[in-house]
């Protein structure tokens, strides 16, 4: 093992090359004799720093300013690299460093890998354990926020708004959020749910529902989406994963645009498929703790499959689509191994009569 | 002793990049990794490491440059400009939410102009301060102050003019920023002029557009010109050294467009052969002619650790190569 080697010395004085001879002694101490000095750096010593290649191996010593040390002779700065792994100076980084070098192809492959296990698996699951440490204040304030924004735009029908918030109230969908609903003129079949409790209904979806449980179907989809804070969890993942992937591009400042870009995301936001069966079954067991036949939210997926083909766009109820024949399967396949209700619906049917019947 | 001379007789690079791609592969392999799956807080070391790689691997006369920076000093200052970042962020919503829209962009694009010197001033004193040649640091002594009245009286005569006086700006910013650099007792010049550098620029767009891009290569090798012949190094006594560059406009065409292929072929798994081929071919470009004695530079600068203004410049995408 070759423990000595003619080098470089810079004093920090001035840039002046001294020619001087490197030993590595048996303490783990590097010794340099220079111009009739010798000059002793303990391996351990944190002071000694150190950037070493191949072919290179490049020692600084002191505080500024600091002397430095160069050495070219390989054989040298092998056994330099084995004395510093016994001195126990070698980190995290040396080490995926040498396992990288080891087999870089490999390395390569393997780090692909893992990150698309990470972007595929892990960011959804962060995602969703982050929204968890979010207040659920935070939904309210926020649904408030655009909803004030929003409601300047909606032609809002205040008599049949409030016909609907009667027909809400008569049922238990939300136990964490206080619902408010809205009835909005417009031909759209559309109905939608800000985070918080503000559900939107259109007097297009409106006025094709035929019977109470189907309104009733609507409203506790919707509400699963505020209970289970979708648009929380849409908005978490999103924004997890665009930092995940600017990550990936080297992108810094990509990463902290996201913090000034999610504020006007909400209005946008579309639910994933998965979200979207969980309200449609989620709001099924809320009706049948209300006592409403579950079958209302079969039909209310049956009625508006015939709209799909004629609204393509803006059906946000629908909003994965294509309305899958799967997702009304679903629903069927549910309702079939539930207890359909026997007791009445109270006053359902009238409040339901109310909503439908005003101009 | 042997006498490090730099000759007009010698009128080769005394620049060298030794770095290869297969290594600096690998650094930026396991910096991209660590980066990500520590969900970004190992950038600043990542930087470190790949800024120690390009100065440990390039060489003046054989010996090679340093970089002192660490990740934790680099770690320090991003913590600091993300948090400068979110409090003119978190002001200009403010404003917003108390419905004065109009202050709230005055608001924020005065601080987004107000930063810019302050993230060339930050970022000269600190990447200079933090390298070294033969133990010797360099150094930037210019003054915040001076930066700021030309960028506010520059980058209004730009605006009133729609853009023509921005070479103006450029070559002000140049003359002054490259004018106060040191290294231990020598320092760096250059003479840039506003007019030269429009005209240089007007030329290269106007042949660009009719000879639809390909002058681009040509233009490109003016810009690189004009940067390198300008450029001074002056030593005591009076002695300096001045640059040469020895590209042409075929040289830029194969490295930018074998560059561009190198990346689109491998996916962007080139990209460490094309930096590797970018720096050789800045290095192989610039030759020094005059005459000192590089065994005489005197160690006179301080250190300066504070990476604030390097990490801001990042996250406001601001390019410190004027």
């Amino acid at each position: 093992m070759t423990t000595e080697a003619e080098a470089v010395l810079y004093d920090g004085r001035t840039s002046r090359p001294i020619d001087a001879v490197v030993r590595i002694r048996e303490q783990g101490v590097l010794e340099v004799d220079a111009d009739g000095e010798r000059f002793l750096w303990p391996l351990e010593d944190k002071d000694l720093q150190w950037e070493r290649s191949r072919a290179l191996l490049r020692l600084s010593f002191g505080h500024h300013p600091r002397k430095v040390l160069i050495v070219r002779e390989a054989a040298f700065i092998r056994s330099f690299a084995d004395h510093v792994q016994r001195a126990g100076r070698r980190g995290v980084y040396d080490r995926v460093l040498s396992l990288a070098r080891g087999g870089p192809l490999l390395f390569f492959l393997g780090t692909v890998v893992v990150l698309v296990l990470g972007y595929l698996y892990a960011i959804p699951w962060g995602a969703e354990h982050l929204t968890l440490l979010l207040p659920r204040s935070l939904d309210t304030r926020s649904g408030n926020a655009v909803y004030d924004v929003m409601s300047d735009e909606l032609d809002l029908d205040s008599a049949r708004s409030t016909a609907l918030q009667r027909f809400g109230d008569q049922l238990q969908l939300s136990p964490h959020y206080t619902l408010q609903y809205h009835v909005v003129h417009d031909d759209q079949v559309n109905a939608f749910a800000l985070p918080g409790g503000h559900i939107v209904v259109f007097t297009g979806i409106l006025d094709k529902l035929e019977r109470p449980e189907e309104l009733a179907a609507l409203l506790a989809h919707e509400a699963t989406h505020v209970e289970d804070r979708h648009s929380m969890r849409m908005l978490v993942r999103q924004a997890s994963s665009y930092v995940f992937l600017s990550l990936l591009l080297g992108d810094v400042n990509g990463v902290v645009a996201v913090v000034a870009q999610n504020a006007d995301n909400i209005r946008n936001l579309s639910y994933s498929r998965d979200l979207e069966s969980k309200a449609d079954l989620e709001g099924m067991q809320h009706l049948v703790a209300n006592g409403v036949d579950p079958h209302g939210m079969v039909d209310l997926l049956k009625l508006l499959r015939e709209e799909a083909s004629d609204v393509p766009q803006g059906v946000s109820f629908l909003s994965s689509h294509p309305l899958t024949a799967q997702r009304i399967a679903d629903a069927e396949r549910e309702a079939g191994t539930m207890e359909v209700p026997t007791s009445g619906y109270r006053d359902l049917d009238d409040v339901f009569g109310a909503v439908r019947s005003l101009p | 002793m042997p006498q490090y001379r730099i000759t007009m007789e010698n009128r080769t690079s005394r620049l060298a990049f030794i770095g290869e791609g297969g290594d600096l592969f690998v650094i930026l392999l396991v910096n991209w990794l660590l980066t990500v799956i520590t969900l970004g807080i190992y950038y600043p070391w990542a930087k470190a490491r790949r800024l120690q790689y390009f100065y440990e691997h390039t060489e003046l006369d054989g010996h090679p440059f340093h970089f002192h920076g660490t990740g934790r000093e680099m770690f320090k200052g991003f913590i600091k400009a993300v948090g400068l970042f979110l409090a003119v962020y978190g002001i200009y919503f403010l404003l917003i939410m108390v419905r004065m829209p109009v202050l709230a962009i005055i608001f924020l694009l005065g601080a987004l102009i107000g930063l810019v010197p302050l993230v060339l001033h930050g970022t000269y004193r600190y990447r200079l301060g933090r390298s070294s040649w033969r133990a010797i640091h360099f150094g930037y002594r210019g003054e915040l102050r001076e930066l700021f009245r030309i960028c506010l009286r520059d980058g209004a005569l730009t605006l009133i003019t729609f853009g023509i006086y921005g070479a103006w700006l450029q070559m002000h910013l140049r003359n002054y920023i490259l004018g106060h650099v040191r290294l231990g007792s020598s320092r760096f010049s250059y003479k840039g002029d506003g007019m030269d550098y429009f005209l240089l620029n007007l030329k290269g767009y106007l042949l660009t557009l009719i000879t639809l891009g390909i002058y681009a290569f040509w233009w490109q090798r003016d810009l690189f010109n004009y940067y390198v012949d300008n450029l001074r190094w002056e030593f005591d006594e009076g002695k300096r050294v001045e640059f040469r560059s020895t590209a042409t406009g075929g040289d830029f065409f194969g490295l930018i467009v074998g560059n561009l292929l190198l990346v689109l072929f491998t996916l962007g798994i080139g990209l460490a052969w094309a930096h590797v081929r970018t720096m050789r071919f800045i290095s192989g470009h610039i030759s020094f002619v005059g005459e000192t004695d590089l065994d005489r530079l005197v160690q006179t600068e301080l250190e300066h650790k504070n990476a604030t203004a390097d990490e801001l410049g990042d996250l406001l995408d601001i390019g410190i190569f004027i």
